[in-house]
């Protein structure tokens, strides 16, 4: 669950870029952010991971109180949190099972665990036929498949996709949402930031829509493909 | 931690010393020369301290008697060493009894070599002669040379003074030595750290999304110069045996050296060998491990 309370972010430049922005996003939910360039989504994204801290206002993660945390217990928080970038960010060095069972190696997860879990969450982003490639041997779209399941792998209760979609081709990004869409019908919760309108208005479901640090609109709309 | 664990960030510091050849080999010259310097350095002030100490125990004084003296001038000198208060026993030693000594201390070639000037002995009839009081010794050897009959007076703690000054150099000069060498240790760790934190960056950078712990992020780059720190101990160590034995064994070849300072003058590189290994591997351990825990935590900003 995330909660914001009334947060204003304003950067050492002096850029006031989010403006007493409530929102509240629960457990299961599927939600899309939108807005134009500059309008603050990534600022948002920063304080669900801690990356800055509100400069007013309270924000709650998972039952984290961020202003509250310690900078020392922030592993613990980010371990209940599943990541994925725009970029991708795979480690060029290792390869697709590699990749994906770093994850659980630095969090410190028993050996036979990480044995079972990888290669279940490669096949569930249909990989398990390239799990011995390297990142630069796959397309964009595999590239990101592999960030997913990378993302998926410590079992987190929320996974946050900062404009996941916006390095690969328009029809493999519709793939990329369907597997985000199969992940929530299991019970974690989705905030996917995007630019393209057409998958927002393909999928449906919440849409958070901020303009110059504010919410301007925030509702759920039936896709064109509702089930 | 997990055994597992630990097994991964060994492999990860070791992979990343071997990544960072250069770095490594640069930091691991540095370090390898400033464990040399120091433990050089060390070993050298530990001998030197050695031979003081056997000297300063000998309480004894040499008086060369000029050659040609009669017999009963000799004698005279002997109660007139006697006389003196300071003066506790004088025992005669004679040209003779001073050549077979040497003699039968020389190795075989010496001993041949030496065959030729059979027959005429270059060295001086001399008395020993022991003092009760070691501080007044430079007063007594002065009222000794003023006797008749006295060629000169040797008293080995004369050669001590000389020996306590080189060693207090030694140490002086030590002690700029390590902190010297311990900065450059440090610096160039960090720069070795800061090219293996930035050949690592993204994947540090996703460790530290999916929840690393800084102990975890940083505990291969420790390991990283723990390893090098080790490796150049180990050099260090080698290395020192074989300047060591070197030394030593030229020491020993020495016959006018330990004539005077004694065989048992210096330390065999057996007695020391196991403190020697262990001072540099602790050495080596702390300041690689020291080295890079400082930069790690400038460069990995978690
Ligand atoms: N580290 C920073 N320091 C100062 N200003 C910043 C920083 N990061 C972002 N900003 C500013 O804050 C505002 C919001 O930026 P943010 O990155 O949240 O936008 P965004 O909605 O993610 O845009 P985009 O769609 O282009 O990614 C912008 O005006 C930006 O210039
Ligand atoms: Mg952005």
């Amino acid at each position: 669950m995330v909660e914001f309370n009334d947060v204003s972010v304003t950067y050492s430049s002096g850029v006031d870029a989010l403006n007493h922005v409530s929102l509240k996003i629960n457990d299961g939910d599927f939600a899309f952010v939108v807005g134009s360039s500059g309008a603050g989504k990534s600022t948002l994204i920063k304080l669900i991971l801690k990356e800055i801290d509100a400069t007013e206002g309270t924000v709650t993660v998972n039952g984290f109180n961020l202003s509250k945390l310690k900078r020392r217990k922030i592993p613990n928080l980010r371990r209940t949190l599943g990541i994925v970038f725009q970029d991708f960010r795979l480690i060029p060095t290792m390869t697709v099972y590699e990749n994906v069972a770093f994850v659980l190696r630095v969090i410190d997860a028993p050996k036979k665990y990480i044995k079972s879990r990888v290669p279940y969450v490669i096949s569930l982003v249909g990989l398990a036929h390239k799990a011995k490639a390297y990142p630069e041997q796959l397309s964009g779209g595999e590239q990101q498949r592999v960030a997913l399941a990378r993302a998926l792998v410590n079992d987190p209760q929320l996974i946050i996709a900062d404009e996941p979609t916006g390095n690969i081709d328009p029809a493999l990004s519709y793939e990329i949402v369907e597997l985000l869409k199969g992940i929530n019908e299991c019970g974690t919760t989705i905030l996917m930031v995007t630019h393209e309108h057409d998958i927002v208005r393909h999928f449906g479901g919440r849409i958070i829509n901020i303009n110059a640090g504010s919410i301007a609109f925030d509702e759920t709309i039936g896709g064109a493909n509702e089930a | 931690m997990k055994l597992s664990s630990v097994n991964y960030l060994v492999g990860k510091g070791i992979k990343s010393v071997w990544k960072n050849k250069m770095m490594s080999f640069a930091s691991f010259c540095i370090m390898l020369v400033s464990l040399l310097m120091v433990g050089l350095s060390v070993l050298a002030s530990i001998n030197i301290n050695k031979i003081i100490s056997g000297i300063e125990g000998k309480n004894e004084v040499i008086v060369v008697i000029k050659d040609g003296l009669t017999d009963e001038a000799v004698t005279s000198l002997e109660t007139n060493i006697k006389d003196i208060n300071n003066v506790d026993t004088v025992s005669f030693y004679s040209k003779e009894e001073a050549w077979e000594s040497m003699i039968k201390n020389m190795s075989q070639a010496e001993k041949d070599l030496f065959q030729y000037t059979d027959g005429d002995n270059p060295l001086p009839d001399t008395y020993k002669v022991s003092v009760k009081d070691i501080e007044k010794m430079a007063e007594t050897t002065n009222r000794m040379s003023t006797l008749e009959g006295v060629e000169s007076v040797k008293a080995s703690s004369e050669f001590a003074d000389v020996l306590i000054s080189i060693r207090n150099i030694f140490s002086v000069i030590a002690i700029a030595v390590v902190i010297a060498l311990i900065i450059v240790c440090l610096v160039i760790i960090s720069n070795t750290t800061r090219t293996s934190v930035f050949s690592r960056r993204k994947e540090i950078n996703i460790m530290k999304y999916v929840g690393a712990t800084n102990k975890f992020i940083k505990i291969p780059f420790q390991i990283e110069g723990t390893i090098i720190g080790l490796l150049a101990a180990v050099a260090a160590f080698i290395l020192t045996m074989f300047v060591y034995r070197g030394v030593f064994n030229l020491f020993q070849g020495n016959y006018q050296l330990w004539s005077i300072l004694g065989i048992n003058s210096l330390y065999s590189f057996k007695s020391i060998f196991l403190p020697v290994a262990v001072a540099y591997l602790v050495a080596g351990a702390v300041i690689g491990a020291i080295g890079t825990t400082i930069s790690t935590s400038k460069y990995v900003k978690v």
